[in-house]
């Protein structure tokens, strides 16, 4: 008799849900409508846990699971996993799903070794059958798409985030408290403190957008257009050109090309930069690339998706008005 | 300190692949091959640990594939990185369940004695992800995933692991098995010296004992066409469309 | 002279040349530390013509307009004082000896005249150089590493020794004799001077021009091939026994004359190497080691990290060297050490060597795209044109910048366009094309060096290529120059050269010059071209038949002066810290000229003066000779 309910863990950090919680539960409403089970969300954190049970029942939790212990204000990666295989191993579910943030890269692969079961990671479409399921996954730094079948009885999944758009899917999402298999203070591996980086320049190689400068800005203090720019996008760090870092207005840390960072973010936006051979070997492989550049002529044009012409001291004000007003509305 | 690393052959990534007439593998024609990007780090991140011991040479970095044949070329360039030895685990078909990997990584790393396992956070080219932490469960250690800052104080672990706008302090005791993110150490280039010295230092070769494969691979294909760019407009004009299609068609907004 | 006093004086003399050949044994047990080195004793004739022009002619000793005749004036006047000195001695042996009765008398009296004419020559030049030494401050007579004092003793001994020589002419009696002992004691003092101070350039430099290969015979600029496959102990030099004995040798040729500091465009831009530290550091460690002092090398201890990668080998420093040393050979042995010993580098060098090794080119950049730029323009690439059993004509090499770069890729273009309007039956190779590996072996990985070389050499014989032409002066230099070191032998001619023999074929069809306006370019001299290859005049000469209203104006430095632009040595792929950048140096003076456009023949010269120019917002132009013929090209 095949499982037919589905496992969702819901990520969260501080006392506050991630978005990746309700991917989670997304994707499994998905499949327990098709499988006629329920959706059994997992929460996990220190004391008032629990209030967030609400948000997932609105994307579709039947039941929400609450762990709800001090051991867990900080991530505690042994007790979880423990707690999680063990309600894997004991009730019989068709799928578990994670989300492939930070945590859930460290946390799917644990469960998936205690149930000692296999784990489809970082999957970006999925198909749950009646004795497999298929999917797809991206490797070799997104140039091949891979299609995999997995075969187990409760099948673990870790996906992409971004993979699912959260969806309102209103259920009951029955609280049931639940306890730690192990006890959460004998755990080996501690979390000691989690740090917010308030204010900190988002890394290079993390940041998801990029805003570039190069020497169409003139000089060095029209870079806070840049700085403004990213800010405005709110995940975005700020990079330079050599040319720019050669005169100093930018440090080398900031250079992003053959002798400085390679970079592949969602979205490069190429401010005042020709394209030199010196820096697109350093950008190429981003996913989007924006140009803007007052010679039509110039390299940049050829890897940018969208290019604009023009001056960028002119238009770069009015686009970062543009993305203020947009992120506002998301 | 005996310190155990694991590394794939992997081809380098910035070329453009060609699926094979199987359908389920590249077509290795004209690829050159090296140490998985994160491997490489895992790689120096070890070699620097063996260094900063009281007493270096008492220290050993012993590197471990597991792969057809031809990873041990890819053993000698860890080697001549200073590796001190190599085993080969000879398996000649490609397996993609990270399960069955690790069974075979386990069963190696057991009575090693190893006071650290050194994996990449992940093989850049099929990017799981997972293979670290299922070894850690079959070996009974402790694991901490994706570190960025690697520190070792009386017989800890101590660790920083790079959240979405956070970060996090870990810690745990050893013998312990990490998987390293970029930022540890930029990896050093081998010195011709080394590439000598590698030629000579022991390079075991032993079956692996893969585990049973629940997840396969059923195909390989490329990604739909990057579209070709365009010049969207002039002047700050262009700036709602640029937006609008941001939103809309790239989805990054 | 009594007989009395002349046999002391022949004790004196045996003494003193006895004194002078025990240093003279002791020089040469110091240059045997150093290693066996290329048979040098090939071309004899062209080294007697170095030996005449550099050596005796002071070729390039009136480099300097101030200091060259001053100078020729003491060696000439040391050359013909040392008949008379030689005289002298042995008269005061052997007394009442003279070259007299072997000559006839009007040649005698023309030997007595020219001993007081350049006896006077001599005060008055040594005169003026003590003057422009103590009053002049100029600027590459100074230097931490020079020995300020000795050049101040050197000049007043040779002026002492001019003035005791005319006043024991002068004088009888009892003064004469005080002056003629004065003077001979002070010229064997002289002598037994030398090997303690850098005069010893008086004995060793002719030699040194006469060993040397730095003005061919051999080829200019090629490095030393290494065998690294057999049981090497060092790679390159970490110290002075690991350089050859001709470096060594260099080291005592060298009179501190800065000559080649004050031409090094990392010193004039302000960085710390000066190739006149690195020689006399060779010295002053060979010195040490000679007398047991094991604990220092010269690499580290004597030359840093610092100075070696600042080097962008242009050679201006060895083009300059009036004695012939080869002051880069021993930057270039330093590189290989740090680099194939140690793997010490700038950091922000390493991705070109993975991608070089990975990819084949410095910049990661897909292989496959190579031949891209011809894409429309119907070249074929030899393996097209070997399936077709045909041969081309020439091999077009077009090299990584221009297979990649986007501005370089013009210049590509553009000389197609010519080979094409001349119909030569041309070939790329396409994808089968490497980096010629210039830029490592010149960064010291000689082992990635000769990877690609040898992959390269390869294929060029795989397709039966017999002659090659390029528009890159490094892929120029290697192919043609370094190439032969591993078995590869070709005809290489570089695109300038090649443009000019066909035009003067009549095979370039140009635009008739109606109402063309007067274009005033300036001409940038490639390194790897001019003073590795000596290809000066048919860049110049190209553009003079492309453009006849052109109005070339020189710069200040130019030709075999010409200063670099910043990216040889593979310092295109290293960051510029400290100092003024280069390229910024050079195009200033470009700027400078007036001229309304700027040609080059390189993509890395290019490179450098066009992102330097623009930076100065800037409309002049800078283009490759190609394009300027290209440009006036009747369609």
């Amino acid at each position: 008799m095949a499982n037919t309910n589905v496992f969702a863990f819901a990520e969260s950090r501080s006392g506050e849900l991630r978005r990746a919680a309700l991917e989670a539960v997304t994707a499994a409403r998905g499949v327990a409508d098709s499988t006629g089970g329920q959706v059994h969300a997992m929460l996990a954190g220190g004391p008032g846990i629990a209030a967030l049970a609400a948000k997932l029942a609105a994307c579709g939790a039947d039941v929400v699971l609450v762990l709800e212990n001090p051991g867990f204000a900080n991530y505690n990666p042994e007790a979880l996993a423990a707690t999680i295989a063990g309600r894997l191993t004991s009730n019989g579910y068709r799928a578990a799903f994670f989300i492939a943030s930070a945590q859930g890269r460290d946390l799917a692969p644990r469960v998936a070794a205690k149930c000692q079961l296999p784990i489809a990671a970082d999957v970006t479409e999925f198909s749950v059958g009646a004795d497999a399921v298929t999917v797809k996954h991206p490797g070799y730094t997104g140039k091949i798409i891979q299609s995999f079948t997995l075969r187990a009885a409760t099948a673990i999944l870790s996906l992409r985030p971004g993979a699912v758009l959260p969806r309102e899917s209103a259920k009951p999402g029955t609280v049931e408290q639940i306890t730690s298999a192990i006890d959460p203070s004998s755990a080996r591996v501690v979390v000691t403190s989690t740090v917010r980086s308030e204010g900190a320049k988002l890394d290079l190689g993390e940041a998801p957008v990029i805003v570039s400068g190069g020497r169409g800005l003139r000089e060095s203090g029209n870079f806070k257009l840049v700085e403004d720019l990213a800010a405005a996008f709110g995940n975005a760090a700020v990079g330079a050109t050599r040319a720019v870092t050669d005169e100093g207005w930018r440090p080398h840390s900031d250079q992003i090309g053959q002798t400085g960072r390679l970079v592949s973010p969602q979205l490069y936006i190429a401010c005042g930069i020709s394209g030199a051979i010196q820096h697109l070997a350093g950008m190429r492989t981003s996913k989007t690339i924006v140009a803007i550049n007052r010679d039509k002529e110039a390299p940049i044009f050829k890897v940018a998706d969208y290019g604009i012409v023009g001056d960028v001291l002119e238009i770069l004000p009015v686009l970062t008005a543009a993305v203020k007003e947009a992120k506002k509305g998301a | 300190m005996k310190i155990a690393v694991l590394i794939k052959r992997v081809p380098d990534m910035d070329l453009r692949f060609k699926i094979a007439s199987n359908g389920t593998s590249v077509d290795e024609s004209g690829l050159k091959f090296d140490i998985s990007d994160f491997d490489g780090y895992a790689v120096e991140a070890a070699l620097q640990t063996k260094e900063k011991q009281a007493d270096p040479a008492a220290s050993e970095v012993v590197v471990i594939s597991l792969g057809p044949d031809v990873v041990q070329e890819t053993l000698r360039k860890a080697m001549s990185l200073g590796a001190d030895r190599a085993i080969h685990l000879k398996c000649d078909t490609p397996v993609h369940d990270s399960y069955a990997i690790a069974t075979a990584l386990a069963a190696e790393l057991k009575g090693g004695g190893y006071d650290l396992v050194m994996f990449g956070r992940m093989s850049i080219d099929t990017a799981n992800q997972s293979t670290g932490p299922i070894v850690a469960e079959l070996l009974g250690l402790p694991i901490i995933t994706a570190i960025s800052k690697l520190g070792l104080e009386g017989g800890r672990v101590k660790a920083r692991r790079e959240l979405e706008g956070s970060y996090e302090l870990i810690e745990c005791p050893m013998p312990a098995v990490v998987t390293i993110d970029e930022g540890i150490a930029r990896p050093r280039y081998p010195s011709l010296k080394g590439i000598m010295a590698a030629k000579k230092k022991p390079l075991e070769v032993k079956p692996a004992q893969v585990g049973e494969e629940r997840y396969k691979l059923d195909k390989m294909e490329l990604p739909p066409e990057r579209a070709a760019g365009r010049i969207i407009g002039e002047g700050k004009d262009a700036v709602p469309e640029l937006v609008r299609l941001l939103k809309e068609e790239a989805k990054v907004l | 002279m009594t007989s009395a006093s002349s046999m002391v004086f022949t004790v004196v003399v045996v003494a003193a040349l006895g004194f002078f050949a025990y240093n003279v044994q002791r020089l040469v047990g110091e240059l045997r530390l150093g290693h066996r080195d290329d048979v040098r004793w090939n071309d004899l004739p062209r080294r007697f013509w170095n030996l005449l022009q550099i050596g005796l002619f002071q070729k390039k000793i009136f480099r300097d307009s101030v200091a060259g005749p001053m100078h020729a004036a003491i060696f000439w006047g040391f050359c013909v004082l040392t008949l008379g000195t030689t005289e002298m001695i042995v008269a005061g042996m052997f007394p009442g000896f003279s070259f007299a009765p072997f000559v006839p008398a009007p040649l005698y009296r023309f030997y007595e005249m020219n001993q007081d004419l350049w006896g006077a020559l001599v005060i008055a030049a040594v005169s003026f150089a003590l003057f422009r030494r103590l009053t002049k401050r100029v600027k590459r007579l100074q230097g931490k590493e020079t020995h300020a004092d000795d050049p101040l003793l050197i000049l007043s001994w040779i002026g002492v020794l001019m003035i005791t020589m005319f006043a024991s002419h002068a004088t009888t009696g009892v003064l004469h004799d005080l002056f003629w002992w004065s003077h001979a004691l002070l010229v064997l003092g002289f002598l037994n001077y030398l090997p303690y101070s850098k005069h010893l350039h008086v004995v060793v430099s002719l030699p040194n021009v006469f060993l040397s290969n730095t003005s061919g015979p051999g080829v200019i600029g090629a490095m030393r091939p290494m065998d690294l496959e057999g049981d090497v102990a060092v790679f390159g030099a970490k110290d002075v026994t690991d350089l050859s004995w001709k470096s060594l040798l260099d080291g005592f040729a060298c009179t501190e004359c800065g000559r080649c500091t004050s031409v090094c465009p990392a010193n004039i831009t302000g960085k710390l190497l000066s190739p006149r530290k690195i020689v006399i550091n060779v010295r002053e460690r060979l010195e040490a080691e000679a007398k047991g002092d094991h604990s220092k090398t010269l690499l580290d201890d004597f030359i840093t990290e610092e100075e070696l990668w600042s080097c962008t080998t242009c050679r201006a420093c060895v083009q300059e060297c009036p004695v012939s040393i080869d002051q880069l050979s021993v930057i270039l042995e330093l590189r290989r050490n740090l680099v194939l010993g140690e793997s010490r580098f700038p950091a922000e060098v390493m991705p070109a060597f993975e991608s070089m090794e990975q990819r084949g080119s410095p910049w990661a950049f897909d292989p496959g795209d190579r031949g891209k730029w011809a894409a429309g323009l119907d070249i074929p690439t030899m393996a097209e044109m070997a399936e077709r059993n045909e041969r081309p004509e020439v091999l077009y090499w077009v090299g990584c910048m221009g297979s990649f770069d986007d501005r370089a890729k013009k210049t590509t273009v553009a000389f197609a366009k010519i080979l094409k309007a001349a119909h030569v039956n041309f070939a790329i190779l396409g994808q089968e094309e490497k980096c010629n590996g210039d830029v490592a072996r010149r960064m010291g990985n000689e082992y990635l060096y000769q990877m690609l070389a040898k992959e390269n050499i390869a294929t060029l014989d795989r397709y039966g290529v017999k002659t090659v032409v390029t528009a890159c002066p490094h892929c120029f230099h290697q192919i043609g120059n370094e190439y032969p070191q591993f078995g590869g032998n070709y005809e290489v001619v570089h695109h300038s050269t090649y443009i000019e023999s066909l035009m003067a074929a009549g095979r370039v069809p140009l635009r008739e010059d109606l109402h063309e306006p007067v274009r005033t370019f300036t001409y940038h001299d490639s390194c790897y071209l001019g003073r590795y290859n000596d290809v000066y005049d048919a860049p110049r000469e190209t553009m003079k038949r492309a453009l006849p209203m052109l109005n070339l104006v020189e710069m200040p430095r130019s030709k075999d002066r010409g200063l670099c632009c910043g990216a040889g040595g593979g310092r295109m792929f290293m960051e510029e810290k400290v100092g003024k950048r280069i390229n910024a140096e050079r195009a200033e003076e470009a700027l400078a000229t007036g001229a309304d456009a700027i040609a080059v023949a390189c993509p890395f010269c290019m490179t450098m003066m066009a992102d330097s120019i623009k930076s100065r917002d800037s409309h002049v132009e800078v283009y490759d000779v190609a394009e300027v013929v290209a440009g006036r090209l009747a369609v």
